[in-house]
């Protein structure tokens, strides 16, 4: 969960920011025009740490964006006068953000490996646009004769060409940009970013249309760095297809891990110690002109020292290893008086059910009627199909055949989060909570899913699987047999009727074993539960239904006393069960 | 910075024939088949090795493109003192798995514990220092390397049509280098537990091979083919500074389409890649790079994954 900077880097930050505003008077115009030159790196860095640290999409095509702005700069200067100022800020983000859009919609549809190298390759095809075609005098860059500036009524508020007032407006807008993206970050989109960060496949299986919000940070993302753009092509008035090249979106990497991913503050760090590390290894007076010579040998040797020496950044070094509790979320929203009905839950109906991966039948033809408010367990030997069926129900698997319906509405081959809000939730087989998150903040991210965060939902969420006595704890630090718990608390608390369980004793102690059959009986109240287990006196104690799957077919189904007696289901399954 | 664009000088892969326009259409694109199979073969030398290491070592390796770099440069010092530059690649490719393991030793095997984004960060940082050392060994000019003179001449193909010999010669080792790797991974007991880790890695180590073993050779594997190319390509590509960037790029590219860590799949990816560089090159001058990341982007729209591997 992402936290406000704690008040000893808050002071620093607000002591650095008048320093730096003391700058322009103290330095020379050399150094002023540097410190001007970092100030818009900033700003670019800091906002691919919203994709980067914040929402984990690494995206390596970042500086297009950032050419994108710096061209927009160009494409509205007139050829002898100045432009607007705000003028050109706005075209800079908003040409940013078309592109970001464009380029978004497909890069959104991968992950991990495959996004970076299409953030990549879209990078260069930005590059390519400008370098290869005649768009803004091609390869050999075009100047901004008259730099923008600001007039109103005959009196000019703002030039850009002023040195010292421009130097104002970059550090102003980078303080603006720092506090918009820590409100934004902490704001419900942020949290739900987070939680994308941190497992997205969870985000979807509680209903968030990750795409979407993925989407809509990239943009964000990529407007913010088109205004850093167009400052940047404001300083010496040129831009150059360089400015899109994988290199620099490589830099603005460089910068934001070196600083410290996740904190916002890191990208400003890491902006710093990189430029001014640069100028100094590139400076003959300082390290001698052999060095000074050979500069990048420099940089690299000390950049793959930060990474091998630092995991976490410059900014790591400066957080306090303490936890602060965060202020409880949820709270803003209008409180409702949650009454527990008994009420009637979701049917199932699964006919002829098929997943085929190339040869391998893993589900073969399953056809089942599963009951409202019924506990159903699935059980089969390793590799029967069993968690192919439950991807197959939630949808994180296409079905290659068959039907699914949730009550009288057909949900084969619906997307994750559709069957989600549809009413249908699960647990995976390794539990993934968010780790970083206190159990009350897992719970609230889940009710906002679609239920609202309600604080008596939630509450009640964590009272009916047993955690409310936890609910301030750090969700990574407890046992595993709570955090099974607390996977069935988030499933009640976005709301959905239909739990697909998979394996939610694993693990577990006796004890808790027992507490969690408890659980699920009482949860059957009101909820339909479908659950694949191999502790099979917990299955007898908890179900009403038993399934017998063997090579992806059913071997049985029926009450646990008769499946029992079924001399083929003893043979297949249970023989082995009791020979061991 | 580098210009590291279609534009620069000497970017071109294929080969510009003086008077060209002066050919017929037809025989026109038959050289651009010629010069896209070609350009397709030397870079599925270096994709093979980045998807390998991507696929069994789980390394995104961006200093890939510098082994193709360091090879093209060690064309240039090699090729003098030993005659031409099959000499040179015959003692190339050993030094080059040399390095490979002194590589895996000193950066990359820090690495097999780490997340993407530090990968990425180190072996940038690798990038700077190894194009550092080229400017400091070999400066910043393009240098040219002979082709051997026995190969210097062309070959008529159709009437008005003649091409280069060493073009096809390079063409064929490329093929042959190729196939071989084709039969180590297909037939071999190496190629098996290749296969083997890149489906399924715990599970080789929990039969109680010594991945770290294999993942030594494999890099050092991919950085050889990296280089191989470097070297046999000099002679008509030259070296020069950021030559090891461009095929980095085109290399992600191929092995995005192809999928990760599928050998087939790099290799289709190659030559879908050439083909359509060489005819872009012909036909939409302007957009002959954009067309190769449309490519691209039509491949992973249509499969996520590439188009041989595993969703």
């Amino acid at each position: 969960m992402f936290r406000r900077p704690s008040l000893p880097i808050a002071v620093a930050l607000c002591i650095t920011v008048i320093a730096l505003a003391c700058v322009p008077f103290v330095l020379s115009p050399y150094a002023v025009k540097f410190t001007t030159r970092v100030l818009v790196l900033a700003i670019m860095v800091i906002s691919l740490d919203l994709l980067i640290g914040i929402t984990g999409l690494v995206s390596f095509g970042h500086a297009a964006f950032f050419a994108l702005g710096a061209y927009a700069v160009y494409f509205v200067s007139p050829e002898s006068e100045s432009a607007n100022a705000l003028v050109v800020l706005v075209a800079g983000a908003t040409l940013a953000a078309a592109g970001a859009f464009v380029i978004g919609v497909f890069a959104m549809l991968t992950r991990g490996f495959y996004f970076i190298m299409v953030t990549l390759a879209a990078g260069q095809m930005v590059f390519s646009i400008f370098y290869d075609t005649d768009i803004a005098k091609g390869s050999d860059g075009a100047y901004v004769n008259v730099k923008p500036d600001l007039t109103i009524g005959g009196s000019t508020l703002l030039d850009f060409d002023n040195r010292r007032q421009f130097f104002y407006v970059c550090l102003i807008l980078l303080a603006a940009t720092y506090l918009f993206l820590l409100w934004l970050v902490r704001s419900r989109f942020g949290r739900v970013l987070q939680g994308i960060r941190i497992n997205e496949q969870r985000m979807r299986a509680l209903g968030y249309d990750t795409y979407r919000y993925r989407l809509a940070v990239f943009v964000i993302a990529g407007a913010i760095a088109g205004i850093a753009g167009a400052l940047f092509a404001c300083i010496d008035g040129f831009v150059t297809p360089e400015l899109a090249s994988w290199r620099e979106s490589g830099l603005a990497i460089m910068m934001v891990v070196l600083g410290g991913t996740g904190t916002l503050y890191g990208a400003v760090i890491g902006a710093f110690a990189y430029s001014v590390l640069e100028e100094i290894l590139k400076s003959a007076s300082m390290v001698g002109p052999f060095v000074a010579e050979h500069w990048r040998f420099g940089m690299g040797v000390a950049l793959a020292a930060a990474v091998l020496g630092a995991p976490r950044g410059l900014a790591g070094l400066f957080q306090s290893r303490t936890w602060r509790a965060p202020a409880p979320i949820g709270t803003d929203f209008v409180h409702r008086d949650f009454a527990r009905p008994e009420r009637r839950a979701h049917t199932l109906s699964i006919r002829d059910l098929a997943r085929h991966f190339g040869g391998l039948r893993a589900v073969d033809g399953v056809s089942l009627e599963l009951q409202a408010n019924f506990v159903h367990a699935i059980i089969g030997p390793n590799g029967a199909g069993k968690t192919t069926l439950i991807n197959l129900l939630s949808g994180e698997l296409k079905p290659s055949g068959g039907k699914v319906y949730l009550d009288e509405l057909d949900i084969t081959g619906s997307p994750p989060h559709r069957i989600a809000r549809a009413g249908v939730g699960r647990s995976f087989q390794r539990t993934n909570v968010f780790g970083d998150f206190t159990v009350r903040d897992n719970c609230a991210l889940a009710a906002e899913s679609r239920a609202g965060a309600d604080r008596k939902r939630i509450a009640h969420a964590l009272d009916v699987a047993g955690l409310a006595h936890r609910d301030d704890s750090i969700a990574g630090q407890l046992s595993s047999g709570e955090q099974r718990q607390l996977e069935i608390a988030m499933l009640i608390a976005s709301g959905v009727d239909l739990l697909l369980l998979d394996e939610p004793l694993a693990g577990m102690g006796l004890e808790e074993t027992q507490r969690v059959v408890a659980l699920l009986r009482d949860l059957a109240r009101d909820h339909t539960i479908v659950l694949i287990e191999h502790d099979m006196d917990a299955v007898f104690a908890a179900a009403d239904t038993l399934t017998v799957l063997v090579q992806g077919r059913v071997l049985a189904h029926g009450a646990p006393s008769e499946v029992r007696r079924n001399p083929a289901v003893r043979e297949a399954y249970l023989g082995e069960q009791d020979a061991a | 910075m580098f210009a590291l664009g279609p534009g620069c000088p000497g970017f071109n892969p294929g080969f510009a024939a003086p008077g060209m326009w002066t050919l017929s259409h037809m025989d026109l694109v038959l050289i651009q088949i010629l010069n896209g199979l070609q350009y397709g073969l030397l870079i599925f030398l270096a994709a093979s090795g980045l998807t390998l290491v991507f696929g069994i070592l789980g390394i995104i390796n961006l200093s890939h493109g510098s082994f193709y770099m360091l090879g093209a440069y060690a064309a240039l010092t090699l090729t003098e003192p030993l005659g031409d530059v099959f000499r040179a690649l015959a003692v190339g490719i050993p030094l080059a798995f040399l390095f490979g393991l002194a590589i895996e030793w000193l950066f990359i095997r820090h690495l097999y514990k780490r997340d993407h984004l530090q990968q990425v960060l180190l072996t940038f940082a690798m990038i700077l220092i190894f194009n550092e050392l080229q400017q400091t060994i070999w400066g910043s000019h393009p240098h040219s390397i002979p082709t051997p003179v026995y190969l210097t001449s062309t070959i008529r193909l159709t009437e008005t049509l003649s091409y280069p010999v060493y073009r096809l010669v390079l063409t064929a080792i490329c093929l042959a280098l190729a196939l071989a790797m084709v039969f180590v991974i297909q037939k071999t007991r190496v190629g098996r537990l290749i296969r083997a880790a890149e489906s399924n890695r715990e599970m080789v180590e929990a039969l109680g091979f010594d991945s770290q073993l294999l993942f030594r050779f494999v890099f050092a594997t991919g950085v050889a083919l990296a280089a191989a190319a470097g070297i046999i390509a000099a002679p008509v590509e030259s070296a020069y500074p950021g030559i090891g960037d461009k095929v980095l790029i085109i290399s992600f590219v191929v092995v995005v389409i192809g999928g990760i860590g599928s050998i087939r799949g790099a290799f289709v990816g190659a030559l879908l890649i050439g083909l359509a560089d060489a005819m872009g090159k012909v036909f939409l001058p302007s957009f002959a790079s954009v067309m190769i990341y449309g490519v691209m982007a039509l491949v992973l729209v249509l499969r996520p994954a590439g188009l041989f591997g595993r969703a």
